[in-house]
């Protein structure tokens, strides 16, 4: 379409990547914080105790197994989440039984107090860092349907831009080594290829995943016309297998010591691996427990689980679930994605991926505005409007959303703790914020605009653990000392985030001309004496790259 | 939008009214890119069905379709017009019916 194959790549990379690009920085931020959900979670409740770990294992259990046998007496299912290295807690949970004609009952979770053995009851309502994750697939304030196809579309034009990246780029590896830390487009330019090429395995990994998760949502075409409606649930077996199912005797049972049967897995596994318990249909002849530790496989390890007759507490042989090659394939890649397999420090590798993503389509958005920078300052009449749109989605969204992520923390700790619904302001708050930063750009000047909602962020960052000082009597003074370092370590990573974009504001702040400072808007002298200046830088690095 | 990045090189390879073009083009890139994901699992579903047993083999077509979507896609790019990518796309969603159809009666 434009001469050349590569050229043709390389205006299908610019215009996939440009026309969903701020949804896309929207869910690599959401989708990044989601892999630290549960520690967001936990600062979002500072109502519980500060670190429960160092409990022996057993103790735990029995705790549990008495608050869940005096509390939820009628439930489908029980759950314990023992403490582990994300959340330092004791968690139950319980499945109440089904409705008529539902297949899953309402879900209840409670922190246990395990010095008192009861649920910690004044909880804050929050939405947490669950909701903040469920937005990466799920956005919000419309049908589920509708936002996996708009996240579906997203990601498939992310796919394209990734595989067209790829290919039309010549020197993809004498590129990993030249960074040029200059200003203006061969900066950007450096910067967009060093996060891309660096992580571009992650990158495809990811974007690929994202949509296997929706596989048969997104091919609905081919489920409806490849299989009929009785193969669907033999086909849904086949990939994603389950063990058999127990069914309910309706006669009452009680539930054989958990603790014994925990003293029995030590035969099998290494102590202190146990991550979690399920308990089928409890206080039932036909209960069956079920020990989970943490996974060892990227797919499945049918050694990670062991079953016990709830009844008589005795391990039962339960044959391992029968994973066909293309299942393997289709659980590896979701693993991978959601990266529950990850130990801390893969965890943190996570996270820094993440960000490097985040910062590829963001330095991709600026790029594109960069690169038409010259020939816009030149028009009469200002910048048209499509550029104009593009330079204050961009403010809007790359230092705006952020700014819309800590207004939700900070909601969380400002919100009155009484307050009606909380959990859904503290999402109104995110998108409110949000919304009001993608609107002031245009009242501004495209680098005064970035300057000052940098500051924003700075400040609100910075301030979360202040907020946090102020508001509850957990702060990093008490933390620290404790070493509670999933609550400490959120206060220190917002402070480092504040401080990275301080120092952004900084290095903005020397690009701004002295008479915009005082000014803000352009006069039209300023914008002909700027052009004039980088024109002539930027036309050269145009030609240099091209 | 579309005069910012032409370049005075490529101009001629653009049309009389470039933005219907390249509508076009986005326009076959969703729908027969789409059309192109779902034949082409359903012609690997068959074709592999003697192989990978009936379900698996359904399967992977499918876990292959947007890798095979998103070549449609930038095919219709590469292209030196449209109609070529309108034209091209079809026929091969027919190649792969026809051959899905084929494959039917063989397996079954």
């Amino acid at each position: 379409m434009k001469g050349s194959f590569r050229q043709s790549m390389k205006w299908l990379h610019t215009w996939v990547g440009l026309v969903v690009g701020w949804i896309l920085v929207f869910m690599f931020i959401t989708g990044t914080a989601g892999y630290f959900d549960d520690e967001i979670t936990r600062w979002m409740e500072p109502e519980r105790p500060l670190t429960a770990t160092h409990i022996d294992k057993s103790k735990l259990l029995d705790i549990s197994q008495h608050y869940l046998e005096t509390h939820v007496k009628n439930a489908k299912e029980w759950r314990v989440i023992l403490p582990n290295s994300r959340d330092a807690n004791l968690k139950v949970m319980w499945q109440e039984q089904p409705e008529e004609g539902k297949r899953f009952g309402k879900f209840s979770t409670k922190v246990l107090d395990t010095d008192t053995g009861l649920a910690i009851d004044n909880l804050r309502e929050t939405a947490g860092g669950r909701t903040l994750y469920r937005m990466h697939y799920r956005l919000h304030y419309m049908p589920s349907i509708v936002a996996y196809w708009i996240v579906g579309f997203c990601t498939m034009l992310m796919l394209i831009a990734v595989i067209t990246g790829v290919i039309f780029h010549k020197k993809i590896f004498s590129d990993f080594f030249t960074f040029r830390a200059k200003k203006g487009l061969i900066g950007w330019l450096d910067i967009h290829n060093v996060l891309s090429v660096t992580a571009i395995p992650f990158h495809f990994m990811i974007t690929y995943s994202g949509l296997i998760f929706f596989l048969t949502t997104y091919m609905i075409l081919s489920v409806n016309i490849g299989i009929t409606e009785t193969q669907k649930d033999k086909y849904f077996n086949e990939v994603f297998p389950r063990t058999v199912e127990v069914e309910k005797s309706d006669d009452y049972q009680p539930l054989a010591s958990l603790s014994d049967m925990y003293a029995k897995s030590h035969k099998y596994w290494q102590e202190d691996t146990l991550a979690y318990v399920k308990v089928e249909y409890p206080l039932d002849k036909n209960a069956r427990v079920k020990f989970t530790r943490w996974n060892t496989d990227l797919t499945y390890n049918p050694d990670d689980e062991l079953f016990f007759s709830g009844e008589t507490g005795k391990l039962l042989d339960i044959a391992a679930k029968q994973v066909t090659m293309s299942g393997q394939i289709h659980r590896g890649f979701i693993s991978l994605h959601e990266g529950l397999f990850a130990s801390p420090m893969v965890r943190w590798l996570y996270l820094i991926i993440g960000l490097m993503g985040t910062g590829m389509i963001a330095s991709g958005l600026i790029l594109w505005t960069t690169k038409r920078k010259p020939k816009q300052m030149k028009n009469t009449n200002g910048p048209d409007f499509g550029y104009r749109l593009v330079e204050q989605l961009n403010i809007g969204t790359i230092v705006g959303f952020p700014i819309a992520v800590a207004m939700y923390f900070w909601a969380n700790r400002l919100l009155p703790v009484e307050m009606e619904n909380r959990a859904e302001w503290e999402i109104h708050c995110l998108f409110i914020s949000w919304a009001l930063l993608l609107i002031y750009p245009a009242f501004r000047s495209g680098l005064v605009a970035w300057f000052e909602q940098l500051k924003i962020a700075a400040f609100v960052f910075c301030f979360i653990p202040v907020l946090n000082f102020i508001t509850t009597d957990k702060h990093l003074g008490i933390s620290l000392p404790l070493r509670d370092w999933n609550y400490a370590g959120f206060d220190l990573v917002m402070l480092v985030i504040g401080v990275a974009f301080a120092f952004t504001a900084y290095k903005v702040k020397k690009h701004i001309p002295v008479a915009q400072k005082s000014h803000a808007k352009l006069t039209k002298n300023d914008i002909e004496n700027k052009v004039t200046d980088e024109t002539i830088s930027t036309l050269a690095a145009t030609k240099e790259t091209s | 939008m579309f005069n910012v990045i032409t370049t005075r090189k490529f101009t001629k390879f653009y049309f009389t009214n470039p933005r219907w073009w390249v509508f076009s083009r986005v326009m076959a890139a969703i729908f027969a890119g789409y059309a192109l994901a779902t034949t082409s699992s359903l012609f690997l579903g068959q074709l592999l069905l003697q192989s990978m047993g009936e379900y698996q083999a359904f399967h992977i077509g499918l876990l292959l379709s947007f890798l095979i979507y998103s070549c449609g896609a930038m095919w219709v790019f590469s292209v030196s017009t449209a109609k070529k990518a309108w034209g091209g796309l079809i026929s091969l969603n027919l190649i792969f019916m026809a051959l899905t159809w084929l494959l039917m009666q063989v397996n079954s």
